[in-house]
């Protein structure tokens, strides 16, 4: 293999700093870092020339790597590119901004180019200037540090922020939801389940799905934003991508959303289990949830909210819990509105008015349901999430004659 | 918060409950022998089928056919519940309240699904002892569940005879050892008579 080249061209460049150095020793080096260690021909001129210019005492001069300060900060990097502990220039377009949660921030938000997006922070120190939304920038020597796991690009006060004359539409590419890690993330998926509110500032959370599989999602109440509405496909641009428990969520508060025309066949997660109701548990029934925007938590007898204490203007809605027992194993299952009134033949409206006219109230919405499903078979489908089993259809079993026959000839078989 | 709520959701998720079983009375007749799991007080109880399974808990669909009150002080009911195979004996007593009262409603005869765990009563040391199911709950139920009981039940049967003959689960290896005089294959036999008994 021939080094001379790249020697030369070491060579060259030490030159214009007024030191000459003999290409042949420059290409011993080379040589050996190429043969005896297998280094990348690349890797190994620039291994080369940050040692000579550190025997030297020049400031590095190796092209696009990593290292000091100088040597990586003045080209442009792609964002996908960057990894912690790097001081990096970027060009990219502000795409999101988010309320600072601390003075000790100026602006914070989600920076993109077209390779894919990063959380910034800029500090109030840094004196940047104001970025706006839509808008591009030359962020030159920003640090990029990891927070739980989650890269972000710290503007401080040796940042230059500079806006950028590159303009135009940046259209994110989507990611298959099985492909997200934990930073900034885009999907196109749709959305296939939303549950109670857990939390008084949580505006709305659920399930996204698309034909890799299943996250969680969760919107935070913020003036502008807007539930997303079940069953609907959206593009989302920008998320930001959690870890909790183990567990990916999408926040969307950061994401640009536009709904999509087009459907999704979401797959992974929908299992169907056969099997006896074995147990309708307590809670099931008519229930009373609190009518606060957002909240939707179940109600005690007494019409109490565990976050917004007494609400006498209860909203009624039907539920069923139990055990779903197929003789090897037991799941959990919950069953809303709707496939319960399928279910027991008892609609909410019903179900009101049973409860306002007898001595037993929401009592005998109860029983009458746990008299009607209690012992029988069914076919659930749903997602089984946390070991429960979220039910989306429950249909009566039917005896089939087919089986039936097949079972006769299997116990009348040869033993 | 929300941290934490979902923390402890989690944790009640992932305790396992003891699936029912799916047993024919005159397997369960059969049984001799039961255990407990751990060294708890609370660790659950088994009963092991001669076809190599253990149970803790069964869901049977068959006929209630008579029930009765008894006891002065600590009400009780029993009950005998049949299916194609044979009798099931059931009671409910005053720690089982609402499984009692579920009883208590009920007029023989009716067909009905019970979930209730299984055990053992023995006289003295040396009776033969006696299978009776303790109810969790029981509930009127109409002749199409039954009728899907028996091939459910059947089918489980089945499979455990398979299972029994190859497998070397500590729970069939037991059973071979505590049920030396039982061929579990006289099982087969009884769950073709009980779907025989179907009528289209």
């Amino acid at each position: 293999m021939d080094f001379s080249e790249t020697a030369d061209r070491i060579s060259r460049k030490f030159q214009k700093s007024g030191q000459t150095i003999d290409p042949k020793k420059i290409e011993g080096k080379l040589r050996r870092l190429i043969e005896e260690f297998g280094v990348q021909p690349s890797e190994a001129e620039r291994s080369v020339t940050n040692d000579l210019a550190k025997e030297f005492n020049l400031p590095q001069m190796a092209p696009g790597g990593g290292g000091g300060k100088s040597g990586s900060a003045t080209e442009p990097k792609k964002i996908a590119d960057v990894s912690p502990e790097e001081w990096v220039t970027i060009e990219g377009r502000v795409v999101a901004l988010s309320s600072p949660a601390s003075p000790a921030i100026a602006q914070s938000g989600i920076i993109a180019d077209d390779s894919g997006g990063i959380r910034f922070v800029a500090w109030a120190k840094s004196n940047a200037p104001a970025m706006t939304v839509g808008s591009w920038y030359h962020i030159e020597a920003a640090v990029v540090d990891e927070f739980k796991g989650i890269a972000s690009l710290k503007i401080h006060s040796g940042t230059t922020v500079k806006e950028s004359a590159t303009d135009g539409a940046l259209i994110p590419g989507t990611v298959p939801i099985v492909n997200l890690h934990t930073g900034v993330g885009s999907v196109r998926a749709k959305v296939i389940q939303e549950w109670d509110a857990s939390h008084e500032r949580m505006l709305q959370s659920g399930l996204l799905g698309d034909e890799t599989g299943t996250i969680k999602f969760v919107i935070w109440k913020e003036a502008g934003k807007e539930k997303l509405a079940v069953d609907s496909v959206y593009n989302i641009f920008y998320a930001l991508v959690d870890e909790f428990n183990g567990r990916l969520s999408l926040n969307l508060n950061t994401a640009t959303i536009m709904q999509d025309d087009g459907d999704i066949l979401v797959s992974g997660g929908i299992v169907a289990v056969r099997g006896a109701l074995v147990h309708i548990a307590p809670g099931s029934g008519i229930i009373k949830r609190c009518p606060v925007e957002g909240c939707n938590r179940a109600l005690s007898r007494q019409n109490y909210c565990p976050v917004h204490e007494i609400q006498p203007k209860f909203i009624y809605d039907l539920r069923i819990k139990g055990w779903l027992d197929d003789g090897e194993k037991t799941h959990n299952i919950l069953l809303q509105r709707d496939v319960v009134e399928s279910l027991t033949g008892i609609t909410l409206d019903a179900a009101k008015e049973i409860a306002e006219n007898n001595p037993l109230g929401m009592d005998e919405v109860f029983l009458r349901m746990r008299d009607t499903v209690l012992g029988r078979y069914v076919t659930c489908h749903g997602r089984e999430i946390d070991n429960r089993l979220l039910v989306n259809t429950c249909e009566r079993l039917t005896f089939e004659r087919g089986e039936h026959a097949a079972l006769l000839n299997r116990a009348g078989g040869a033993p | 918060m929300s941290t934490n709520a979902r923390e402890i959701g989690r944790k009640e998720g992932s305790f396992e409950r003891e699936p029912a079983r799916r047993v024919f009375a005159s397997e369960l007749r059969e049984c001799r022998y039961d255990f407990r799991e751990g060294t708890d007080e609370k660790s659950p109880t088994f009963v092991l089928l001669p076809t190599g399974e253990r149970c803790n808990r069964i869901f049977i669909v068959g006929t209630l056919t008579e029930k009765q009150r008894q006891g002065d002080q600590n009400i009780f009911y029993r009950g005998r519940v049949v299916d194609p195979t044979g009798t099931f004996f059931i009671m409910a007593g005053s720690y089982q309240p609402e499984a009692m009262q579920q009883l208590a409603k009920i007029e023989a005869p009716a067909f009905v699904a019970v979930i209730g765990k299984p055990s053992l009563y023995r006289k003295d040391e040396t009776s033969t002892p006696l299978v009776s199911v303790r109810v969790e709950s029981i509930n009127v139920v109409d002749k199409d569940t039954r009728e899907l009981w028996v091939l459910d039940t059947a089918a489980r049967t089945l499979d455990r005879i398979d299972i029994f003959k190859t497998s070397t689960e500590p729970d069939v290896i037991k059973a071979k050892e505590q049920y030396p005089a039982i061929d579990p294959s006289i099982f087969r036999r009884m769950a073709y008579d009980a779907l025989a008994q179907i009528k289209i």
